[in-house]
């Protein structure tokens, strides 16, 4: 699995998209986002990428995180 | 339980006993000043249900959650818009409309009448019982809830809905896995809210396919499963679940990435 990496200055994370299912594989998988961005915006993200209204988008630990969590926490509480 | 493409992300009812432990043993760790997560054994079931294993039999229940309404929610309906504000520009296909206007001010501009009522407090207390009861049919937990007054009278569907995050709406009128219907509680045998357990099986099984990364020392399937499902559910009907409820104690997967799928259920 892909980390995300989270230089201390920018606080950015590096979110690694997977395609399961019958979801169109994206051509770039890797995408930097600020920490401080909620989850929602990935979703969002995703949802203009495929064209889609209904996503169902969640962390490889088979959790799926509330829209407002923040990157970062997600980052660090799945350490 | 190993994760094999063959598993079809259903639980046997002993599995959900197994699940059920464990999503009430975090909630009480993570989640103490909350009303805990009880086992409630119902050993009563119908005679024409055959049941072999006695000790299974039994929901697991939460209940006197509470949520503030009214004003409250009004205020709470717009620090979230403004949050939201963000998402809802980005995605060209929604536009804030007139009906999200209304929902934001909802419980401002009802009318009261004195001379009839006793003035209820602005700031009405709303609680909300939640149970998690297994279907055999569908071999899935299924979420069963109602929401009433401090008086004891029931909520209706839309105040319900008007005590739910807007982003819960969302998930409700787009999601049609997780459209809510009122159903006789099948150990209770009263009409309670739930939320329609058909395309569970298939967005669990896509949640545990996801994480390739599963160690021996993990949690099984059996005992993440319903930490897992009420991460899904729980948005729908605006319960949060903690992030902490993913790693509690012991070190689960490595999460550093997002799988997505398209919706399961198209």
């Amino acid at each position: 699995m892909a980390a995300a990496e989270s230089p201390n200055s920018s606080r950015k994370v590096v979110v690694h998209l997977r395609a399961t299912g019958d979801a169109p594989i994206l051509k770039q998988a890797k995408f930097k986002i600020a920490g401080t961005d909620k989850f929602a915006k990935v979703i969002d993200f995703l949802r203009r990428q495929l064209h889609r209204d209904t996503l169902f988008v969640y962390v490889n630990s088979a959790f799926s995180p509330n829209p407002d969590e923040l990157v970062i926490d997600l980052y660090n509480e799945n350490m | 339980m190993d994760i094999c493409s063959s598993w079809d992300g259903t639980l046997s009812s002993s599995d959900f006993r197994v699940a059920a432990t464990t999503l009430s043993k975090k909630w009480k760790v993570i989640n103490p000043v909350f009303p805990p997560w009880t086992w409630v054994p119902c050993p009563r079931r119908p005679f024409w249900v055959a049941s072999s294993d006695s000790e299974v039999d039994g929901y697991l229940s939460l209940e006197n959650f509470y949520q503030l309404s009214s004003n409250e929610v009004g205020h709470r309906c717009s620090i979230e818009t403004q949050a939201l504000n963000n998402l809802v520009d980005v995605l060209c296909s929604y536009k804030s409309s007139p009906a999200k206007e209304e929902l934001v001010n909802c419980g401002k501009e009802e009318p009261v009448d004195n001379a009839t009522l006793v003035q209820s407090d602005d700031q009405e207390m709303h609680f909300y019982d939640f149970h998690i009861v297994y279907s055999n049919s569908y071999r899935v937990p299924v979420l069963y809830f109602r929401g009433y007054q401090s008086d004891g009278q029931l909520l209706a569907l839309d105040e319900i809905e008007r005590d739910l995050p807007l982003n819960s709406l969302k998930i409700l009128r787009e999601s049609k896995w997780t459209f809510m219907t009122q159903e006789e509680h099948p150990y209770l045998n009263r009409p309670w809210y739930t939320l329609h357990p058909c395309g569970t099986s298939e967005w669990m099984k896509l949640l545990f396919l996801g994480g390739d990364s599963q160690t021996k020392d993990g949690p099984t399937i059996q005992q993440q499963y319903l930490v897992s499902w009420l991460s899904v559910v729980g948005q729908a009907v605006g319960l949060r679940i903690p992030l902490e409820m993913i790693n509690n104690s012991c070190p689960l997967y490595p999460v550093n990435s997002v799988t997505l799928s398209n919706e399961v259920n198209d």
